[in-house]
């Protein structure tokens, strides 16, 4: 820690009341409330044209010829591109040297290994042209089907295709393990078991697609892109196009939504601002719902081969996890490989357990590459944790609370190094799944009275206890970038302040949360304080938003910077008040002697003489009120040290989760009928927004845990999905209300002690969920070891266990 | 009996839109979200799934609310029309906007005008029971909230008991 | 996700509307356009022409009567939902319309406008033929009707002749010992069944005295349960139902396997369903009160 990343707010300022953890509603509402809030969909340039993506209709096939002749022929089309115009533009910097080369253009040039690849452009006047078409380029295309592989079977497979001819298999990564230790146990414990658990092919889903506007004048370009990190986006595109970084601005208008998804670097940002300079023409192109689909990245597609050994009394002793990643055609950067490192890492989730061999395996298959999602491997993790945990309960005898409370992670323990090298710094886990299992015990008696005269419903309850990485590296998952954010504050001759992030905002309340801390930070109201990001003009550089780590980053960034201001503005007060800087306070936003209340001087006088009347500054001090803070988080490692264990999160956020479900034995129809979180952050910088992650992030568990799944063909490896009709988003009916409640543990490494809460909601449902349906099936030899649990396949299980008599 | 196609590939279209009468000759293939966002210009209407399920697209026809994205502008001719621009009077946010904005109901907002529309277009007499107000929910999507401030925001303005 | 380009056609009248679509094989008639427009945007509907009925004068009639209720070609679904008189004459309208997608596309899509699309998963298609409706057809060739029961032919398939249009539909008024009910499994609130079942039951005395039972959602389209209607005669609530799940879920010989669910839930969930829905029939006193 340097003197240059304070951890609290600077002790000179004094304020009647704090504006950290209050639930201080939302500054972005009211234009959304009216209409007026501009997402990319709703930005037009003069001139501007539409571009409709040509996209494979085949999952693995060499393109043989392209005819774009017809298409070009229709009025209203101004060009058509294919991937041979853009063959020289790759998409896959090659930084990260754990894995297999990808070699991608931005668009296919010669072969596609995925339905909805990318392999050409069209350019019309309107969208709809766009689509006439791009429908006359791909009816006039002439693809060599190659083999298919569908799935991990398939791609393993000794005589399996090749997606890529330069390897030697499909693997991607491809990391076994051998631990000693855990061999040893395998021999001395009473019983061994292994199993399989399954989590499939879900995404993100913002209600908001893709979309780029891409605009060139002079050679300086404008690119408006939905993502979550813009400064990544420009070092991409100039990277990979040759056109100079200065040149080129990123702005993310209002975003719908990420969820992950949207942190990538998609063929389309490249190739937009190609053909924006190609035509010398404003060109937009925005994603359909039926391309979001199939060509933005799926993720959770995981499978994990697991043994277990454990004794008599309900001791684990060991775990062995061979996780498998089903990371699609793998033609995505950054890759989708880092997630099952991440499961791996973090399987065991609030429990004290390191006994553990995880070998990693990330599988190329010719479906939609996969990565990031909310969450980024832990509920995979903690779906095969739980389900372990209540196989050795159910297998011992020993009472499924019980064999938690046992194992779980104790306030004493902290920091508890996790096996893979996680530093959890601090937590409420114990407290906090004694109060989970308090809340559901008072409502799984209530449910069970309701059914208890319907011998056809079962009732049960389900557990979890997870912990969250927050603000990870991002060196191990791009093989560049690190954990750093930023943050310039400048107080304005009104004594306004602007604030601009690194980061950026996809609909979490960040302006809001941002102003609060710099509200705090400099003394000021925060309706006094104007949040800028998103925009690599008028904002620093930074990585953006994902990994649940805006709330650490820009605290440490904004305190940092305004530390600074703080040292300047003391400097020039002191001057015009003729005291000395040190004895220089702020008592609610005037600057005064400390022990004495007047005279005062105002950040607007303070500032004014920083940039207008600097006749009023000291003697050789430099003007401007102005000052940045980059701040990278103690404590987080970005490449693992020789041992292999890395803490790749700057902290690392807890909760449990409990539900209690009925179930009908007669048609497997399954309800939530009531859901618990107890959750830990750390310090909260604003308690609505939080609930608001919560329950956003529990409702998107449930849909992985229920609806959610991305299914192919096995024969064809073609998707069997093309609308909201395959994939099931969850309505409000299909989420039950739920109640959060709230531990605020502090970081101690962290600003503030903030830990970040993005992600959390969405660990624990898949595990509380089977664990529920396992419990309330108990007599019934149910054992649920994949999702989506759907009333088709718990009716296969009730089947399965008679049929099988059970092996349980 | 008709010899030839009696049909047009233009159409006008009159409509009422926010009280403003508007009228353009557009493709007969134009749909009535793409109408309102890109020949009208009221882009507070969002396009979501463009096929019937997300609800982001919701406005209001002749007092019902419906998906613009599942219908033709030619469609609609002589309707009156009400976006999502149509709500708050003079910057005055209805009660449901301001329950919105009280309760956390939204976050990215980009399915917030389908879902004040729909609210808007029904009589909450209809919606005293919370299981009428979920299911009234249910026809309009949201990734962000969960959906649990979003009925707590129409339950505290419609008086429905929670 | 826009549709092809097309003609668009706003007849006046039937005979208008019919004419137009003689002019063209790929024609389409265009009602509440719910599931229409979704198939046109992600191209896999490309008429060259849409005739829009909405403005046909004489379709948009809701009449009950004595006999029944008659629901012209573009009446929504809402507004049979709506109304109260409807309710009363045949309750099982109302209660099946509640299971049919949500308010907005209710209020734009229409009963006929379902007939024609015979999806093999839709509720209305199965009410109708549990209800013993009555469907209106009009060609060049003349006009004729249809019983529900010989209209549905297999997935998205009727006994439509090319350039014949439905005009309306007639349900016969509720019997006063007989209930009409719906119910489906289907994942999500508003969506299509999964496995559906819609029954028109006449109890006396506490049992079942005779029944018409439909299944959808489970084969290519909407079927009476010849097993399970043989099979629930003589049912009480108390009785066992072991043979009436089994005879339903025969009756289910041929249902579909899919993403959502295999061949074998469907099966037992028609078993399971045809019980529920009996036994809750029975359970309102044979009035419908309550299901």
């Amino acid at each position: 820690m340097t003197l240059d990343s304070p951890m609290r707010i600077n002790p000179m300022i004094r304020h009647r009341a704090s504006h950290i953890g209050r639930a201080v509603p939302r500054r972005e509402d009211r234009s959304s409330l009216m209409g007026r809030q501009r997402y990319i969909a709703d930005l037009k340039l003069p001139g501007m044209l539409e571009v409709s993506f040509v996209r494979s209709t085949e999952p693995h096939a060499r393109i043989v010829s392209i005819d774009t002749g017809p298409a070009l022929a229709l009025p209203g089309v101004h060009a058509v591109f294919t991937g041979a115009d853009l063959a020289d533009v790759e998409l896959f910097p090659q930084k990260i040297l754990y894995i297999q080369p990808v070699h991608q253009p931005a668009l296919a040039v010669d072969r596609v290994r995925y339905v909805g690849s990318p392999y050409a452009a069209v350019v019309a006047t309107d969208r709809y042209v766009a689509e006439d078409a791009a429908t006359l380029v791909a009816t006039h295309t002439e693809f060599d089907p190659l083999p298919t592989v569908a799935d991990l079977d398939q791609a393993l497979a000794d005589d399996a295709p090749r997606l890529f001819d330069d390897w030697p298999d499909n693997y991607l990564v491809n990391f076994p393990a051998d631990k000693p230790e855990v061999r040893k146990a395998f021999e001395e414990a009473d019983h061994t078991f292994s199993d399989t658990y399954v989590s499939q092919r879900q995404t993100g889903l913002p209600l908001e697609c893709r979309g780029v506007l891409a605009d060139e004048v002079d050679g300086e370009f404008t690119i408006w892109t939905s993502t979550q990190s813009p400064h990544i986006v420009r070092t991409t595109i100039a990277e990979m196009t040759g056109i100079p970084e200065p040149r080129i601005r990123v702005i993310v208008p209002a975003m719908g939504g990420g969820f992950g998804t949207k942190t990538h670097i998609y063929p389309e940002d490249v190739v937009m601002p190609w053909i924006a300079r190609k035509l010398g023409r404003p060109v937009r192109w925005l994603e359909d719902r039926f391309e979001n689909l199939v060509s933005a990245v799926h993720a959770r597609d995981q499978r994990h081969d697991v043994d277990v050994a454990y004794d008599d009394d309900g001791t684990i002793r060991a775990i062995r996890c061979k996780a498998y990643c089903d990371v699609g055609s793998g033609e995505i950067f950054m890759p989708g490989t880092a997630t099952v490192f991440v499961t791996g890492g973090v399987l065991t989730g609030g429990y004290d357990f390191r006994n553990m061999e995880v070998h990693h395996f990330c599988v190329v298959t010719n479906k939609t590459p996969s990565g990031a999602y909310r969450g980024f491997g832990t509920p995979e993790g903690m779906f095969v944790m739980e389900r372990i945990i209540d196989r050795v309960a159910h297998l011992t005898g020993t009472d499924r609370v019980e064999i938690r409370r046992r194992m779980i992670l104790q306030e004493e323990q902290m920091p508890y190094i996790m096996h893979g090298g996680g530093r959890v710094d601090s937590g409420s886990h114990a407290k906090g799944f004694e109060r989970a299992v308090e809340m559901i015990g008072e409502s799984l008696e209530r449910v069970r009275a309701r059914y208890a005269d319907d011998p056809d419903v079962r009732v049960g309850v389900g557990y979890t206890n997870y912990v969250e990485p927050t603000t990870p590296t991002y060196h191990l998952t791009t093989g560049h970038w690190a954990g750093y954010d930023s943050a310039t504050l400048r107080v304005d001759p009104d004594g306004a302040v602007r604030v601009g992030l690194g980061t950026t905002a996809l609909g979490q309340g960040t302006e809001t949360t941002a102003a609060q801390l710099a509200a705090d930070a400099l003394g000021v109201d925060p309706d006094d304080v104007t949040v800028v990001m998103g925009d690599t003009d008028r904002a620093p550089y930074g990585l953006g938003a994902w990994g649940s780590r805006s709330a650490i980053v820009m605290s440490g960034s904004i305190l940092m910077a305004a530390d600074r201001v703080m040292t300047k503005a003391q400097e020039i007060a002191a001057h015009m008040l003729e005291a000395a800087a040190d004895d220089i306070v702020l008592t609610d936003g005037r600057f005064h002697v400390a022990g004495s209340d007047t005279p005062t001087v105002t950040w607007s006088q303070v500032a004014t003489a920083a940039w207008v009347r600097t006749v009023d500054l000291p003697q050789g001090l430099e003007p401007g009120l102005e000052m940045s803070g980059y701040f990278e988080p103690p404590e987080l490692e970005h490449l693992p040290g020789m041992d292999g264990k890395v803490n790749a999160a700057a902290s690392w956020s807890n909760g449990a989760h409990a539900g209690v479900v009925s179930v009908r034995v007669s048609t497997g129809e399954i309800k939530i009928e009531d859901y618990v979180v107890v959750h830990d952050c750390g310090t909260m910088i604003n308690p609505m927004i939080i609930d608001g992650q919560v329950h956003g992030g529990v409702a998107q568990g449930i849909a992985g845990a229920m609806f959610e799944h991305f299914q192919y063909d096995p024969e064809t490896a073609r998707p069997l999905f093309a609308s909201f009709m395959e994939y099931l988003y969850p309505t409000c009916s299909d989420v039950p209300m739920m109640t959060v409640e709230h531990f605020e543990t502090p970081s101690p490494d962290q600003p503030l002690g903030v830990k970040g809460c993005g992600e959390g909601g969405t660990i624990g449902p898949a595990a509380v969920v089977a664990g529920a349906v396992d419990d309330a099936l108990s007599d019934l030899g149910v054992e649920i070891k994949a999702t989506p649990v759907t009333p088709s396949a718990i009716r296969k299980a009730i089947r399965e266990a008679a049929d099988g008599g059970g092996e349980r | 009996m008709m010899d030839t196609n009696p049909g047009l590939r233009e159409v006008d279209v009159s409509v009422s839109i926010n009280g403003t009468q508007v009228s353009h000759r557009v493709p007969a293939r134009l749909l009535l979200s793409d109408f309102i966002r890109d020949v009208v210009g009221l882009t507070g209407t969002h396009v979501g799934c463009e096929h019937g399920y997300c609800g982001a697209c919701t406005v209001i026809v002749d007092g019902d609310a419906i998906r613009s994205c599942s219908t033709l502008a030619a469609q609609i001719d002589g309707s009156a029309i009400r976006t999502v621009e149509d709500l708050a009077t003079d910057g005055e946010l209805t009660p449901m906007q301001q329950a919105f904005h009280e309760n956390h109901a939204m976050q990215c907002g980009f399915c917030t005008a389908g879902f004040l529309m729909t609210l808007e277009s029904v009589d909450p007499d209809g919606y005293q029971e919370k299981e009428q107000v979920i299911d009234l929910l249910s026809g309009n999507l949201c990734r962000c909230t969960g959906y649990h401030n979003i009925f707590n925001a129409v339950c505290s303005t419609w008086g429905v008991d929670s | 996700m826009k549709p092809a380009a097309f003609d668009y056609y706003r007849p006046g009248t039937v005979e208008d509307a019919l004419a137009a679509l003689g002019t063209s094989e790929t024609a389409k008639v265009l009602a509440g356009g719910q599931s229409l427009i979704p198939a046109m945007n992600f191209r896999l509907s490309q008429p060259d022409l849409l005739v829009d009925i909405g403005g046909v004068g004489g379709l948009d009639r809701l009449e009950v009567g004595p006999s029944g209720v008659t629901i012209g070609a573009s009446v929504t679904q809402s507004r049979v939902m709506a109304s109260d008189e409807v309710a009363i004459a045949v309750p099982g309208l109302r209660r099946a319309l509640r299971h049919v997608a949500h308010l907005q596309i209710r209020n734009r899509g229409t009963v006929c406008g379902s007939l024609a699309h015979a999806d093999p998963a839709a509720e209305l298609p199965a009410l109708a033929v549990a209800c013993g409706a009555t469907l209106f057809l009009q060609g060049t060739a003349g006009r004729r009707t249809v019983d529900a029961g010989d209209f549905f032919l297999g997935p998205f398939w009727t006994d439509l002749a090319e350039g014949e249009i439905i005009t309306g539909v007639h349900f016969p008024s509720e019997a006063a010992d007989t209930v009409t009910v719906l119910d489906e499994l289907a994942w999500r609130s508003g969506d299509f069944a999964i496995t559906g079942l819609a029954a028109a039951l006449t109890t006396r005395d506490g049992t079942v005295s005779g029944a018409r039972l439909v299944s959808f959602g489970v084969g290519g389209a909407p079927r009476r349960m010849a097993g399970a209607e043989q099979a629930v005669l003589g049912f009480a609530l108390g009785d066992d139902s072991s043979a009436l799940y089994g005879a339903a879920y025969e009756d289910g010989f041929d249902a579909v396997d899919d993403i959502h669910a295999s061949a074998e839930y469907r099966r037992e969930a028609l078993g399971a369903l045809a019980v529920r829905s009996v036994r809750a029939v029975l359970a309102s006193n044979g009035n419908g009160t309550g299901v």
